[in-house]
């Protein structure tokens, strides 16, 4: 999570409209719903990994630690789809090669949608996705709920991390039921402490005239027409590209 | 003299569940001072400084702001918090935007200012505090000095006439103390009065203007700072030690009165009495 956060606020198109990532990823996203995923996922997964590594120039390891966590998920599920159960003669397990391509079109086809939100996250900070939510009407309340979480998340990672390290210092974490106890203790320790935090950040911010309201100045990004033009004219060859070969395949 | 710009009067404060905070303290904010708030830990000083801004409510005695009682409705609140600006000891209490830049602006636009104003406020704000390179970064990856820096930027975009800081040096190292100083003290220059929290004796020697001894919930003394931190028998009670600066001063002196009123307060005076002193 550090990691995708570190990137989203320093790579290469940090500085770009969001609505030039937002507007390609979800249709590079929506033609991987609907093309026949055998030949546009492997094209959309393609496209995402070079646009990440080369054009925003975020490392491929980064990049593929992020897809590494769902496409275990993805992994684990799959044999499933490819056995099926047959109760007409009795009972027997047995794979198709139906059941196997439709295990292996699932499994692209979910990777490939991943890899497209991915290139999101990776490249599009949270201070730049609040303009954007704004304007297409998210009520305010949830805006403020997700700025707050947002950054609550790393006052708490924070102190998750040296309450840890001060339990372990103090062998907290020596045996298993050991663990299982400090785990517990700071838990609630940091349960409390988020309470405490909230009654202190309200003081904070009525010190600043706060009143019901955390409105922000947000940076206003140009719009780059052409780029947004040559974005989606990659996503329409993509499409292209995948629907053409599906139809040359059987 | 004409009245203090912000003055606590036979404040008592009781927290819930009976513990007596603040007891019959008064205290008073002149305009364009420096005050330092000295006490040892526990004393009530954040207690007080949360009364400076109308954040608690006395349970006897009352805040004036230029010699009228605070009123404590929405509508005077937002008044008293524009004048009185207060800074909190921990920033992490007080940022909570993704960019200090944003995070800045949040005070302004609460004032009802228009976003170019606000934005003006904000770059007047991040150039005082010395921190402009930090507008765009996000907040959780900073230092705490950047911090401190930071959440002070956003109380000082107000334009406070009173900027009441709560421990305003803990934590930081010497050069970010020096730094956090450095536009303090522009700052009072530019006419800003400051009223700041502390324990450390050295920092209210070297700094104050004034200086109120703080213990159990109530000021002993309030008054110039040099007087006041020669008057061993308050410091005592409040648990604290005479400033190391102003001890050396008087040792070398011996009796002779030779500073009178205006004792060194600072090393660089007292190294350069001390050289007078070995020559003569």
């Amino acid at each position: 999570m550090r990691a995708i956060d570190h990137y989203a606020w320093t790579n290469r198109w940090r500085d770009r409209h969001p609505a030039e990532k937002l507007l390609p990823a979800l249709a590079l996203l929506l033609l991987t719903l609907i093309l026949p995923p055998l030949t546009t996922g492997p094209l959309v997964l393609a496209g995402t990994t070079l646009t990440v590594v080369y054009g925003a120039g975020i490392p491929w390891k980064t990049l593929l630690s992020v897809l590494a966590a769902p496409a275990a998920f993805l992994l684990a599920g799959a044999p499933f789809l490819a056995i099926s159960l047959d109760f007409s003669q009795g009972f027997s397990l047995h794979i198709s090669s139906e059941g196997m391509w439709l295990a292996l079109a699932t499994t692209i086809r979910a990777l490939a949608a991943i890899s497209c939100l991915a290139f999101l996250t990776l490249t599009t900070p949270l201070a730049d996705w609040i303009p954007l939510l704004r304007r297409v009407g998210v009520p305010a309340g949830l805006i403020e709920l997700i700025l707050l979480i947002y950054r609550l998340i790393f006052v708490f990672a924070e102190r998750a991390l040296t309450g840890r390290r001060a339990q372990t210092a103090r062998l907290g974490y020596s045996r298993f039921d050991r663990g299982v106890r400090s785990v517990g203790l700071l838990a609630g320790n940091l349960f409390q402490r988020a309470l405490e935090q909230a009654r202190r950040l309200e003081i904070g911010l009525a010190a600043r005239g706060y009143t019901g309201e955390l409105r922000v100045l947000t940076p206003e990004r140009p719009l780059s027409w052409p780029r947004l033009t040559v974005a989606l004219a990659g996503v329409m060859l993509i499409g292209l590209a995948g629907g053409l070969l599906a139809r040359g395949s059987p | 003299m004409s009245a203090p710009l912000l003055a606590a009067c036979e404040l008592e404060h009781r927290y819930p569940g009976g513990v007596v905070a603040l007891r019959d303290l008064s205290l008073n904010i002149e305009r364009g001072r420096k005050l330092a708030i000295l006490g040892a830990n526990g004393s009530g000083k954040t207690t007080l400084l949360l009364h400076l801004n109308g954040t608690l409510r006395p349970t006897r005695g009352e805040i004036r702001l230029e010699n009228h009682p605070a009123r404590y409705d929405r509508r005077a609140l937002n008044d008293w918090r524009r004048r009185v600006g207060l800074v909190l000891q921990e920033p992490d209490d007080q940022l909570f935007a993704a960019t200090v830049g944003q995070d800045v602006s949040f005070g302004p636009l609460n004032l009802g200012l228009s976003k170019t104003d606000a934005e003006a406020r904000v770059r007047e704000a991040l150039e005082a505090l010395r921190i402009v390179p930090l507008a765009e970064r996000p907040t959780h990856t900073l230092s705490f000095g950047q911090k401190k820096r930071a959440a002070i930027a956003g109380v000082l975009a107000m334009r406070p006439e009173i900027l009441v800081l709560d421990e305003p040096t803990a934590g930081l190292d010497p050069h970010g103390v020096t730094h956090l100083l450095g536009a303090l003290q522009q700052l009072h220059e530019a006419g800003t009065t400051l009223v700041f929290s502390t324990h450390d004796v050295e920092l209210a020697y070297a700094w104050a203007d004034e200086v109120a001894v703080f213990h159990d919930g109530a000021v002993l003394r309030q008054g110039e700072a040099v007087a006041v931190l020669a008057d061993r028998e308050v410091l005592r009670r409040a648990r604290l030690r005479p400033p190391l600066l102003l001890e050396l001063a008087q040792a070398l002196d011996a009796g002779q009165g030779g500073f009178g009123e205006s004792p060194p307060r600072s090393r660089e005076a007292l190294l350069a009495l001390l050289r007078e002193r070995l020559q003569g």
